[in-house]
């Protein structure tokens, strides 16, 4: 198996069975739909127009091309249905690399070649992004082919595995067509998503929140830079928008919404289910900057007579994120908090012991019209991970993380 | 007893010293002030929701080399080239809003489209020529810093240095969008330069005049003059420019959407440019070409223009103003060829990255600010021709950079119904031809030694 680059290839004289030339090749393609790596159609420009000719005809790659078949058998090329061209979708274009987490730009793809029944086998190996193929595409023609070969080996290339690399396509009927997906890129932290995204056109990000899972979208639009979450949610369909959100943690998609203009949240209000939009609405209605407005409702309370066993029983079945639960909060019949006990305890403690006896003396708390700055100080004071908020009647109504204040002192600084 | 006296005194009448910060009269003062200060703090604020990256360019188009080269425009040839300024903003408003367009429509910089349409050779010899150029700039701005402190008797062997290395720490300390809101309101220097062209009492009907009616065919031969005409040109619709106000389009995340209001940020920001470059020329005109001062040299020079406003103190006034301009451009100019270059080519950039994340990008700035500093501390150099010169090699640049917008904006399937108008087709292709025009000119009449 040998490497060939692909900005070798392109341009190269094709001979028919006769000997004679009869064009140069323009495009290479694969067809995702069969195989995503293996070349499947040469485009040849040839004197009567560009011809697609099956990868199957080469009979060699050395020199120029040799094919077996004379050049007229083959249709004249129009559109690029179900073709993914190299030269035209990858070469100079952007691309995302999975296993390095970040947008790049392609400078050259290189093939494998191979041969299978003494027919050649092209297939896509890598994409060089690094310093290699810019000298070759920026001396091809210029230096002596030899000359060039050898130069090029003194230069480290960067190449990314076909297998990492996760297209980019802003067309969703061609997407389709191509079977680009982004499975691969689903597969990151939400963190490295957002940051991937961050650097992406518009319409390419449209492109990939429109491919991602409710919930892999929803997780990487909390860790989108505010700004850039508020154009990615305004290009979306309010209905697929209303599905994102609603898997959203109910206070960072609150401070979305608050951001979006008032038709528009209330267009995707509409399109969530009914629960949802209740507690949406609530967290809409609180002051953004006190503690009602930055707190999480989803938490995870029990009853004050509950033992250990019960606690991790509810926590089973608990929905939330998982942030939320490393205190579980003990209430009373009219929804009163009556105690906080940390994760850790209720792991060491024995099934039966009732919860009342593990909670964490003193109970902090703090009402939910508190001022940023003050429910900041009790998280700095008390080393706290979570802080519950309470209304006028000292009812338990939602729960604050450490992970939002670090969020909000980090755009202070 | 004295003492207690007077505090009996005091608390039965209230009787406040003048001085006192409770004096009724104070206290009506303090409060009007406080009115004052609060609705003018509204209207800074509402100053920067409504300035926008096509203000911000205007303002950095007005440069040291800016105000050099419309100085010497003035100084040298009084009116005569004032009948430029008109094609000038309507070239200008034109290209700086196709510029605007395409980073609205596509998201994308200048330089990613170049490529991603183009290819690597040619994106690999424009970002080259765009280096160099960009290069010649920089040079100016160092020039404009060195000038406008010698004026106070600073010597450039420290200024220099110390500037040199201040705008590499507002950059990379990440703290250039807080120091941007400082250079944009003092560049309302400029407007000094309007107050300077009224007090210089100029022949108003002969400026208006030849504002709008081209010069005698004459003027055309006299030396020097294609030379300063293409480094008008070439001052206004630099070529960074373009790159800069698209990039910064898109880093703002304008979309189609909202793309109306950049529009209009966009021509205001040009009509402000030329407004201001008009009453530069017609103050250098009125004060240094009428009296026989046809070379400016440096920037004491530079500063005649305005002792009619100033009398002895106007070297302050255009020392302040020249060194806010150069110090503005000097952090701009460097840092968005790093990213036009970086991005075209594919390399890693930006300011939120670190040194080891982005290594090219950060040479490439630390190179530019290094080496343009340095270029300047060369003993003897005549600093403003270096200035005009860079302008007039923008000037020559400018149609290849226009033939590449021109062909980007045109393409249906990137811009979609976003593609240029006829009239703009032709307003720029007008401006392409006659700069090149302009250039081969003037490249001839080198050659001839005239």
């Amino acid at each position: 198996m040998s490497s060939l680059a692909l900005t070798e290839l392109l341009g190269r004289p094709v001979f028919d069975p006769a000997g004679g030339q009869c064009g140069r090749v323009r495009e290479l393609a694969v067809a995702p739909q069969e195989d995503r790596a293996r070349i499947a159609v040469l485009i040849v420009r040839t004197k009567s127009g560009d011809r697609v000719m099956p990868f199957s005809a080469v009979n060699s790659l050395n020199g120029g091309l040799r094919i077996d078949s004379a050049a007229s058998a083959w249709p004249i090329a129009d559109g690029s249905e179900g073709l993914f061209l190299l030269a035209r979708d990858l070469l100079d274009q952007q691309i995302i690399d999975v296993h390095g987490r970040k947008v790049v730009r392609v400078n050259d793809v290189e093939l494998h070649h191979d041969l299978s029944n003494r027919h050649p086998v092209l297939r896509v190996g890598s994409v060089d992004v690094g310093a290699r193929g810019a000298v070759r595409r920026l001396l091809k023609g210029v230096v002596p082919m030899a000359a060039l070969r050898a130069l090029l080996r003194k230069i480290p290339e960067r190449p990314i595995p076909w297998d990492f690399v996760d297209l980019i396509e802003t067309d969703p009927a061609r997407r389709v067509k191509l079977k680009i997906s982004h499975e691969r890129l689903a597969r990151l932290h939400p963190a490295d998503i957002a940051d991937i995204v961050e650097d992406l056109a518009p319409d390419e990000r449209e492109a990939v929140f429109e491919t991602l899972d409710d919930d892999v979208a929803a997780e990487a639009l909390e860790e989108v830079d505010p700004k850039v979450q508020k154009a990615i949610v305004e290009s979306l369909d309010s209905d697929r928008a209303a599905d994102i959100v609603e898997e959203m943690d109910p206070d960072a998609a609150a401070d979305l919404l608050a951001d979006l203009n008032e038709d528009h949240t209330s267009q995707i209000l509409q399109e969530m289910a009914p629960k949802e939009r209740e507690e949406m609405v609530e967290l809409l209605e609180f002051k953004e900057n006190t503690a009602a407005g930055r707190m999480n409702t989803e938490y995870m309370a029990v009853g004050v007579g509950a033992t250990a066993h019960d606690a991790v029983e509810a926590l089973r079945r608990f929905e939330g994120g998982v942030e939320t639960v490393s205190t579980i909060y003990l209430v009373d019949s009219h929804g009163t908090l009556a105690g906080a006990v940390p994760l850790a305890k209720l792991v060491l403690a024995s099934p039966e012991t009732p919860l009342l006896s593990l909670t964490r003396e003193p109970l902090i708390s703090c009402h939910a019209d508190a001022r940023e700055k003050e429910f900041a100080e009790l998280f700095d004071k008390y080393n706290l991970l979570t802080l519950p908020v309470i209304d006028d009647h000292s009812k338990l109504t939602g729960v604050i993380t450490s992970d939002d204040v670090i969020s909000l002192l980090r755009a202070k600084l | 007893m004295a003492d207690r006296t007077f505090h009996l005194f005091r608390s039965a009448v209230p009787i406040y010293s003048v001085w006192s910060f409770y004096h009724p009269l104070v206290l009506c003062w303090r409060i009007a002030l406080m009115r004052f200060l609060k609705r003018w703090k509204t209207r800074i604020l509402l100053f920067f929701a409504v300035v926008g990256p096509g203000f911000i360019t205007a303002n950095v188009d007005n440069d040291a080399n800016g105000i050099y080269t419309y100085s010497a425009a003035g100084a040298q040839f009084g009116h005569l080239l004032l009948w430029t300024l008109i094609p000038i903003t309507l070239a200008l408003i034109v290209v700086q809003e196709i510029c605007a367009r395409m980073g609205a429509v596509t998201g994308k910089g200048l330089s990613d489209l170049i490529r991603e349409e183009f290819g690597f050779r040619i994106t690999f010899f424009m970002m080259i020529g765009i280096l160099i150029i960009n290069f010649g700039n920089v040079v100016g701005e160092f020039a404009g810093i060195a000038g406008s402190l010698e004026l106070f008797g600073l010597s450039k062997y420290i200024t220099v240095p110390v500037c040199a290395v201040i705008v590499w720490l507002i950059v990379v300390k990440g703290q250039y969008k807080s120091v941007e809101k400082i250079f944009l309101v003092a560049s309302f220097f400029y407007v000094t330069y309007i107050f300077a062209g009224f007090f210089a009492k100029p022949a108003w009907i002969d400026a208006l005049v030849a504002t709008v009616k081209p010069p005698p065919k004459a003027a055309f031969l006299l030396p020097g003059y294609l030379f300063m005409t293409i480094g008008v040109v070439g001052t206004t619709i630099a070529p960074w420019m373009q790159f800069y106000l698209q990039s910064s389009i898109v880093e703002k995340g304008v979309t189609k959407r909202q793309y109306k209001a950049s529009q209009i940020d966009v021509i205001a920001g040009c009509i402000f440019t030329d407004v201001v470059a008009w009453f530069i020329i017609v103050a250098c005109a009125a004060t240094l070409y009428v009296h026989g001062y046809h070379n400016i040299s440096d920037a004491k020079d530079a500063a005649q223009a305005l002792r009619p406003l100033a009398g002895d103190y106007a070297y302050i006034l255009f020392a302040m103003g020249l060194f806010n301009a150069s110090l503005f451009a000097a952090s701009i100019l460097p840092l968005s060829t790093a990213y036009t270059v970086c991005e075209g080519l594919g390399f890693e950039s930006g300011v939120g990255k670190k040194f080891s994340e982005a290594p090219v990008f950060y040479w490439l700035y630390t190179i530019l600010i290094v080496a343009g500093a340095g270029v300047i501390l060369l003993p003897n150099l005549p600093l403003v021709k270096i200035s005009i010169l860079s302008q007039v090699v923008n000037g020559v640049a400018v149609p290849p950079v226009l033939v590449f917008m021109l062909l980007l904006v045109n393409k249906k399937e990137l811009m979609g119904e976003y593609v240029n108008s006829r009239v703009y087709n032709l307003t720029a292709w007008a401006t392409t031809i006659i700069m090149t025009v302009l250039s081969i000119a003037w490249f001839w009449t080198l050659r001839h030694g005239q």
